[in-house]
C-alpha cells in the first residue's frame, strides 16, 4: 500500500530492506559479538589456576583502598608471595565501602562466601556469625607485643568474652589546616575555642572552616570526637547511654556557634568526599580527615600541600581526644572451610606490617604497635619534610575507639550507622532544638537501642 | 504549506526542550571527563570550558600545543578516560554486561513468548488471574529478596559467578515480557490465525508461521526492555558477584572508581558515557524498525 | 480415509493433545510460571517468615515474634515519613512521566528533519545504566561544585555582560510566593540551594532524576501504542471530520488508555519498589527526610542488622500495590474492551 511505503521511505528505510533481512542481520550481529565474548567470560567465571596448581584456596574480600597502589601491592605482590610459601591460591576481591554490610549479610544468608572478610569498622552485630579470633590475637601478641587499646576495645566483647574481629589497622584522624590563612587571622587551631574564634574571620576571607554535619562518615567521626574533647560520650564504661550531660550541651553550643558565624548550610549536604574536594579547591581552611586530603594535594596541587599543616584534633575544655577514622577489622566466618589457613594469613600480615604501613602511605597504622619498628624515623623520612611525624603522636596518644570509654558494641554500631549524632548536631545548628532539648531527645533515641541489644545478650 | 511548517515548528518546539533536558547531563559528562583535577576542583572555573591548571601527577596533556582548539581544549587531559581502560577491568565489565544481557534476553524470550501467547489466546478466564498473578511478582522489592536468593545461589554453586545473574534476572524480565507480549498478541486479529488453522496448520505451526513474523515488533520491544532492565540492575549485581573480573558495569564502576572518600569524577563520567551512547544508538535503530513494523505490519 | 486415520492413531492423539487448549495453555505458560514461583515466590515466603521473627544480620532464622515488627515499624517516625515520601515520590514522578511521555510521543510520531537525532538524545537517560548515571547526578547536584548552581549564580554573558540567571528565576519565585500556602524563598548567590541537603529540594531532586530516567521508557511505550492504532481508525476519523484536538480527545486518547494505564502501572511499580536512585543520591538523607520504604527497609534490615524489622517494612508496600494493581488492571481491561 502506497502510504505505508511512503512511511518507510520517510523513516529512511528503503523498500528493499525487509523484516527478515533486518532480523538476520541482528541475529548475526549478536552472534558475532557474543560468540567471541561468551567463551572468554565463561572461562572467567571459573577460578583460574594460572601458573601452578595450588593445594589450597583462600578467598579474601576488602574495600578498595583509597591509595590504589596499596591494592596493587596487596593483590599482586604480598598475597602472591605468601600464597607461594603456603601452597595457596589467594584470591582478593574488592568492594565499595558502602556495600560492605550488604555483602556481609548476603554471605551469612548464603552460608558461603569469602574466608576472610575485611570490614572498615568493628562489626559487633555479626558476632554470632564469626569465630572467636582469640588465637590470632594470642599468636600476634607473642610475636610483637600487646594489642593497642584502640584495637582491644574495638574488637573484644567483655560480656561474651569473645573477640568478634581481628583489629588489623586503624587510621588516625588529624586535622588539615592552611598555615597561610590561619597566620593571616593570627590564630592556630590548637583548641576548639580557637576554631570558634577564627571561624567568622576565615569566612570573611572567603576561606571558611570545613566541619560537616551530614549523614556521612567524616561528620560522624568529627562530631563524636568533638564531644569527647568536651568530655561528652555516647556511653559510659558500663555500656549505658550517657549522652544527656552538660558536656554534650557545651559541645552542641560550640558547633552551633561555629556554624552560625563561620559556615554555610552546604555542610548539611556533604558527602565523605566533600571536605576533601573543598579543601583541594583551595577554599576550605580547615578539615578533619585522614591523610587522604594531603596525599591527594601532593599529587594534584603541591603548592597547596606546602601550605597545609597536619596536626592533632583541637583540645576541648576537658581534653584532647580523637577517634580512629576507620578501623580495618578482619573476620573469619564460622562456615569458612579454611579457618586455620585464614588465621595464619592474618597473623603473618600483622606481624610483618611494615609493607602495609609503607604501601598505604602511612594511612594504615597497625593495631599492634610493635608490628612496625621505628615509626618516627620512617615518618620523618617521607619526602614531605617530616609533616607526617605528628601522625605517630596522634596514633599513640589521641586516638581511642568508637564507644570510648566503653567497648565498641552493636548498639554503638547502630547509632553510628543511623547517623544519630550528626542529626543531633544539625538540629541544634539549624535552630530546630535547643542544645538541652537535643541532648535529651538523643538519650530518648539511644535508650531503646541499648535496651534491644542488651536483651539479645550482646552488651 | 503553512500547516506543515507550523506542524514542524510545533514539533521542534515540543521535542527540543525535552531533548535538551534529557541529554544535557550527558553533554556535561562528556565535558567533565576530560578535565584535569586542578581545573575540575576550582570553583572559579566555568564548568563547560577547559582552563589551564597545574597538571597532577599522572595527568597527560596531549593537546597542550593546539591552541586553535575551541573551549580551551588544549587544557584537557585524556588520562582520566584512559584510566578506566588501563587501571580497571572496564572492558571486562562491558563484556560481562553484554553477555548477561544477551543470555537473559534469550531466556526471557524462550519463556515469555509461549506464556504471552497462551495468556492472550488460549486461556480465557483463569488466564486473566494467572496474568495478574505473574504481574504481582513485581510488587516484592529486591532490596531484601537478595538475602534468601543468596542462599539459593550458593546452594547451586553459582556464588560470585555471572551465571548467578543469568539465573536471577529473568525473574523480573519474564513477567514484564509476558505482559508486553500478551498485549501484542491480543492486537493481532484472530482471523489471521483462524485462516491458517482452516488451511490445515496445527496451532503450533500457526504460531510459528503466521503469528511469529507479525509479532517481530513486539519481540523487538521485549528485547530492548529486557536488556535495559538487566543493564540497569544494581543490587543483585553488587551482592552476588564480588570478583572484579566478573562484575557488570553497574557493580564494577562504584567499586573501583569510588575509593573511600575519593571519587574519580572524570573517570566516572567517562564510564557512564561509554556504554550509554552505543546502547542509545541500538535502541534508536530498533525503534525505527518496530515502528515500521507496526505501520506496515498486520495491516498491510 | 478411515483406514489412514486408524493407521496412525498415536501420533494423531498427540497432535490432538497439542491442539487441545486445555493442555496447550498450561503447557506454554508452565515454564514461565514455574521459574517465577521458584525464584520469586519462595524467597517471598521466606521474607514473610523473616518479617515475623527477630532475625538479625543475615541469619535466615529467628524467634517468632508475630506482628511485633510491623507494630514497631509503624511507631517509628522515620517509617511514617518514608511511607509518605514513597507515595509522593511515586505519584509526582509518574505524573511528570505520564504527561511528558504523552506529549513527547505525539510530537515524535510525525516525521520531521532531525527526528532521528533528537530521538537519540531522548533515549540516552534510559540507555545509561541507572547506577552510574545517578552517580553523575551526585556531581551535578554537589554541595559545592554543582553545575546547576554555577549556572544560576555566575555571569553567563561572555565578556562581562552581567546576565545572572538567578535574577529572572528569583522573579518567578517571588511570584509563586504570592500564592497561598506556598513559601519558596529566593536564591541567594552567596549561598546557593543545596539540592541534596535541604529536605524539600532533595525530594525534588530525586523526583526529577526518577522522572528523567523513566521518561524515555514511557515515551517508547506510548509511541508503540500510537503506532499500533490501525490506519482505518485514522481514516474513519477523517471521514467523520474529527481533526486536531477533537480527534485527540475522542479518538486517540481513548485508544491509548489501555496502554497508558499499563505504562503508568509499570512506572508506579518500578518506582515504588526500586531503591537505586534514592540510595545513591541521598541515602535517605538529609537526616532521614528522603527515605522511601525501600531504602528505610534496607537501612533497618541491612545496615542496622535488624533483618526481621527490615523485612516487615518492605512488606508494608505489598498490600497497597496489590490493590493499586488490581484496580488499574481492571480499568485497563474495561477500556480495552470498549
Amino acid at each position: 500500500m502506497p502510504e505505508n511505503d511512503d512511511g518507510l521511505e520517510e523513516l529512511g528505510l528503503s523498500k528493499s530492506l525487509t523484516r527478515r533481512q533486518v532480523l538476520r542481520r541482528t541475529v548475526g550481529g549478536f552472534l558475532v559479538l557474543y560468540g567471541g565474548a561468551l567463551p572468554k567470560v565463561a572461562a572467567a567465571g571459573v577460578p583460574k589456576h594460572v601458573h601452578r596448581q595450588y593445594k589450597n584456596t583462600l578467598k579474601i574480600i576488602q574495600w578498595s583502598h583509597f591509595v590504589p597502589a596499596y591494592d596493587v601491592w596487596f593483590d599482586k605482590t604480598y598475597t602472591k608471595r605468601w600464597g607461594d610459601k603456603h601452597d595457596t591460591d589467594v584470591q582478593v576481591d574488592h568492594i565499595a565501602l558502602a556495600q560492605l554490610p550488604a555483602r556481609a549479610q548476603a554471605e551469612v544468608a548464603a552460608q558461603s562466601g569469602h574466608d576472610i572478610f575485611g570490614h572498615l569498622s568493628p562489626q559487633a552485630g555479626l558476632e554470632d556469625q564469626v569465630i572467636n579470633h582469640k588465637e590470632i590475637i594470642q599468636e600476634v601478641t607473642r610475636k610483637v607485643g600487646k594489642v593497642s587499646q584502640v584495637g582491644f576495645k574495638s574488637c573484644y566483647n567483655p560480656r561474651t568474652h569473645k573477640w568478634h574481629g581481628f583489629p588489623e589497622n586503624y587510621v588516625p584522624d588529624p586535622i588539615h589546616f592552611r598555615k597561610d590563612l590561619w597566620h593571616q587571622v593570627g590564630l592556630k587551631p590548637s583548641t576548639w575555642d580557637d576554631v570558634r574564634k577564627a571561624a567568622p574571620k576565615l569566612k570573611a576571607l572567603g576561606h571558611p572552616v570545613g566541619l560537616g554535619m551530614s549523614n556521612e562518615l567524616d561528620s560522624n567521626m568529627l562530631l563524636i570526637a568533638l564531644m569527647q574533647c568536651y568530655g561528652a560520650f555516647i556511653q559510659n564504661a558500663h555500656a549505658r547511654p550517657s549522652i544527656n550531660s552538660k558536656h554534650t550541651v557545651e559541645a552542641l553550643k560550640t558547633m552551633r556557634d561555629i556554624y552560625k558565624n563561620g559556615m554555610t548550610n552546604e555542610i548539611f549536604a556533604w558527602t565523605a568526599a566533600s571536605n576533601n574536594q573543598g579543601y583541594l579547591s583551595g577554599r576550605l581552611s580547615l578539615a578533619v580527615n585522614a591523610i587522604s586530603i594531603i596525599r591527594s594535594a601532593e599529587d594534584a596541587n603541591p603548592a597547596l600541600a606546602q601550605n597545609t599543616s597536619v596536626a592533632p584534633i583541637p583540645r576541648g575544655p576537658v581534653q584532647r581526644l580523637g577517634l580512629e577514622h576507620v578501623m580495618g577489622v578482619y573476620t573469619i566466618w564460622k562456615f569458612s572451610k579454611q579457618k586455620a589457613l585464614a588465621k595464619r594469613f592474618i597473623a603473618d600480615l600483622e606481624v610483618n606490617y611494615q609493607g602495609a604501613f609503607k604501601n598505604s602511605k602511612f594511612y594504615n597504622f597497625p593495631a599492634f604497635r610493635g608490628a612496625v619498628h621505628n615509626y618516627t624515623r620512617q615518618l620523618a623520612a617521607d619526602p614531605h619534610k617530616g609533616k607526617y611525624k605528628v601522625l605517630d603522636l596522634i596514633a599513640r596518644k589521641y586516638t581511642v575507639n568508637l564507644g570510648y570509654p566503653g567497648f565498641s558494641n552493636a548498639a554503638i554500631d547502630e547509632i553510628f550507622n543511623t547517623w544519630l549524632v550528626p542529626q543531633m548536631f544539625a538540629q541544634v545548628a539549624q535552630g530546630k532544638m535547643t542544645p538541652a532539648e537535643a541532648a535529651k531527645a538523643a538519650e530518648h533515641e539511644f535508650k531503646p537501642i541499648f535496651a534491644k541489644w542488651r536483651a539479645r545478650g550482646k552488651i | 504549506m503553512w500547516s506543515t511548517l507550523r506542524e514542524r515548528g510545533i514539533s521542534y518546539l515540543i521535542v527540543g526542550p525535552f531533548a535538551i533536558v534529557l541529554a544535557f547531563p550527558f553533554y556535561w559528562m562528556l565535558v567533565t571527563a576530560f578535565k584535569t583535577n586542578g581545573d575540575l576542583y576550582d570553583l572559579n572555573n566555568v564548568p563547560f570550558t577547559y582552563h589551564p591548571s597545574q597538571a597532577a601527577v599522572g595527568e597527560k596533556l596531549p593537546f597542550r600545543h593546539d591552541h586553535w582548539l575551541p573551549f580551551g581544549f588544549e587544557n584537557a587531559t585524556t588520562s582520566h578516560v584512559s584510566f578506566i581502560f588501563h587501571n580497571t577491568n572496564y572492558l571486562r565489565w562491558v563484556e560481562n554486561t553484554a553477555v548477561v544481557g544477551g543470555l537473559v534476553v534469550a531466556i526471557t524470550l524462550l519463556f515469555a513468548v509461549p506464556a504471552g501467547y497462551s495468556l492472550a489466546r488460549l486461556s480465557g478466564r483463569w488466564g486473566q488471574s494467572v496474568g495478574v498473578g505473574i504481574f504481582l511478582t513485581y510488587l516484592v522489592p529486591p532490596t531484601l529478596l537478595f538475602l534468601p536468593l543468596s542462599r539459593v545461589i550458593s546452594k547451586l554453586g553459582l556464588q560470585d559467578r555471572i551465571w548467578s545473574l543469568v539465573l536471577v534476572y529473568p525473574s523480573f524480565t519474564i513477567p514484564f515480557a509476558t505482559w508486553l507480549l500478551m498485549g501484542f498478541f491480543r492486537t493481532i486479529p484472530a482471523e489471521l490465525e483462524d485462516a491458517a488453522l482452516v488451511d490445515g496448520c496445527s496451532r503450533l505451526k500457526a504460531l510459528a508461521r503466521v503469528i511469529f513474523p507479525i509479532s517481530i515488533p513486539g519481540i523487538l520491544t521485549v528485547v530492548i526492555f529486557s536488556f535495559s532492565l538487566c543493564v540497569n540492575e544494581f543490587v543483585y549485581a553488587i551482592t552476588f558477584v564480588s570478583g572484579t573480573k566478573q562484575h557488570t558495569i553497574s557493580a564494577g564502576v562504584p567499586t573501583d572508581l569510588i575509593r573511600g572518600d575519593v571519587y574519580f569524577w572524570q573517570s566516572l563520567m567517562a564510564a557512564t558515557l561509554i556504554p550509554s551512547i552505543p546502547l542509545a544508538l541500538l535502541y534508536n535503530s530498533f525503534l525505527d524498525r518496530f515502528i515500521a513494523g507496526f505501520t506496515g505490519g498486520a495491516f498491510r | 480415509m478411515a483406514a489412514v486415520a486408524e493407521a496412525r492413531p498415536q501420533s494423531r492423539r498427540f497432535r490432538d493433545l497439542l491442539e487441545d487448549r486445555r493442555f496447550l495453555a498450561p503447557a506454554l505458560i508452565g515454564p514461565a510460571a514455574l521459574f517465577i514461583v521458584l525464584l520469586v515466590g519462595a524467597p517471598l515466603v521466606l521474607a514473610i517468615y523473616l518479617s515475623m521473627t527477630d532475625a538479625t544480620a543475615g541469619q535466615l532464622t529467628g524467634k517468632f515474634v508475630w506482628f511485633h515488627n510491623f507494630v514497631d515499624a509503624w511507631h517509628n517516625d522515620n517509617f511514617r515519613r518514608a511511607l509518605r515520601n514513597t507515595i509522593v515520590f511515586t505519584l509526582a514522578s509518574q505524573a511528570i512521566v505520564l504527561v511528558g511521555a504523552g506529549i513527547l510521543a505525539h510530537a515524535l510520531v510525525r516525521p520531521f528533519r532531525g527526528r532521528w537525532f533528537l530521538r537519540l538524545l531522548i533515549l540516552l537517560p534510559w540507555a545509561a545504566p541507572v547506577a552510574v548515571s545517578t552517580i553523575g547526578f551526585l556531581w551535578i547536584f554537589d554541595s559545592q561544585f554543582s553545575v546547576v548552581n554555577w549556572t544560576l549564580v555566575h555571569d553567563l554573558m561572555p565578556g562581562g555582560g552581567h546576565f545572572y540567571l538567578y535574577r529572572p528565576v528569583n522573579w518567578v519565585l517571588g511570584g509563586i510566593d504570592h500564592l497561598p500556602w506556598v513559601h519558596v524563598g529566593k536564591i541567594q548567590p552567596l549561598n546557593p540551594p543545596q539540592w541534596l541537603g535541604q529536605p524539600t529540594l532533595a525530594m525534588l531532586a530525586i523526583i526529577f532524576v526518577q522522572a528523567w530516567r523513566i521518561l524515555p521508557f514511557a515515551t517508547v511505550i506510548f509511541i508503540a501504542g500510537l503506532a499500533s492504532i490501525p490506519t482505518e481508525v485514522h481514516d474513519a476519523a477523517k471521514v467523520d471530520g474529527a481533526t486536531g484536538l477533537r480527534k485527540f480527545w475522542h479518538v486517540t486518547l481513548p485508544l491509548q488508555l489501555p496502554i497508558a494505564t499499563v505504562a503508568l502501572l509499570f512506572g508506579i511499580v518500578f518506582t515504588a519498589t526500586d531503591m537505586t536512585v534514592v540510595y545513591i543520591l541521598t541515602s535517605g538523607g538529609p537526616f532521614n527526610s528522603t527515605h522511601m520504604l525501600t531504602t528505610w527497609a534496607y537501612q533497618t534490615g541491612i545496615v542496622s542488622s535488624n533483618l526481621g524489622e527490615g523485612a516487615a517494612i518492605s512488606l508494608y508496600l505489598l498490600p497497597v500495590l496489590l490493590v493499586v494493581t488490581v484496580l488499574m488492571l481492571r480499568f485497563a481491561r474495561r477500556v480495552e474492551v470498549s
